[in-house]
């Protein structure tokens, strides 16, 4: 979330981190995705995942709050209009540590409107022991710094 | 207990509206996405939005939320693989109710593991004009029906 001009195809920025604990996984989880192994910790013992898990929207929520707390001008970013190919790949547990990279895959200056671009970006999210846990390409919209005058 | 097999291509879903209040869209924003136009009612005004508007990952989690009590909950889940090609059409404001309608675009049970299969559907969220706000293609890992 910087400004456009900041943004560079190929750079890579390292942003963290972020533990989960079994209390936000659980209150999430009650709130957006109620299901037995988000929710109990008895039953998801006995699910397919062995153990208590957080909701892929949960990391997904979490990692966009990593983001933003790393971004160095706020006020630059304008929202985005989605995202594509999210994979989670593999659970997050309480206790796991999440951290983020973000790789900017290509910008583009708006045709319709001066002054602001769009820019895609690579989001890879590790936990603790290096694995890749959630992976989606993001489209971000962003202000210029300085705009062109037509 | 509902099964893969209970999923059909092309069945159509529908489900009950949810209204959005401001407090949840800030609430939801001071954790998880604290930009100013999700938290902020002045700066907001200032934005590309026009107004306080929802963060596109909370619009994301009441849909989650509606999928889980009316479809999710209902079959023999084990979880998601992935989603694709979420777009926030429009944004979402404080007051909106929003409808969510689904189809099944395809059901395939695993090859390596006989146990289960992914079903893969698409859904659009509407506000109460009828303004898609939300779509994405979802895939979900449900398990078979025991022999």
């Amino acid at each position: 979330m910087q400004y456009y001009e900041d943004i560079q195809p190929g750079a890579v920025r390292e942003i963290g981190s972020h533990t989960f604990t079994e209390q936000a996984i659980v209150a999430f989880a009650r709130q957006f995705d109620p299901q037995p192994f988000h929710t109990d910790p008895e039953a998801a013992k006995k699910s397919a995942f062995g153990g208590l898990i957080a909701s892929g929207w949960h990391t997904a929520a979490t990692v966009m709050r990593l983001i933003v707390d790393s971004a160095i001008e706020v006020e630059a970013s304008l929202g985005s209009p989605g995202f594509d190919d999210l994979s989670w790949l593999k659970p997050v547990r309480p206790g796991d540590t999440i951290r983020v990279r973000m790789t900017c895959i290509d910008k583009t200056p708006s045709r319709s409107r001066p002054g602001i671009g769009s820019a895609r970006f690579l989001v890879e999210t590790f936990n603790q022991k290096d694995e890749l846990v959630m992976r989606y390409t993001s489209i971000g919209i962003m202000r210029f710094r300085n705009p062109v005058q037509p | 207990m509902k099964y893969l097999e209970d999923f059909a291509v092309g069945q159509t879903m529908e489900f009950p509206p949810r209204t959005v209040s401001e407090d949840e869209i800030i609430a939801f924003a001071r954790d998880y996405d604290p930009q100013p136009f999700h938290l902020d009612k002045e700066a907001a005004r200032q934005s590309l939005f026009g107004g306080l508007c929802a963060s596109g990952w909370h619009t994301a989690g009441m849909m989650m939320r509606m999928l889980v009590d009316n479809v999710i909950g209902k079959y023999a889940s084990m979880g998601s693989p992935g989603v694709d090609q979420l777009r926030w059409v429009k944004p979402v404001f404080p007051g909106d109710t929003l409808h969510l309608r689904g189809e099944i675009l395809d059901v395939k049970p695993s090859r390596s593991k006989p146990d289960r299969g992914v079903v893969t559907s698409r859904y659009e969220m509407k506000n109460q004009k009828g303004e898609t706000v939300l779509t994405m293609q979802a895939k979900g890992m449900y398990a078979r029906r025991p022999v």
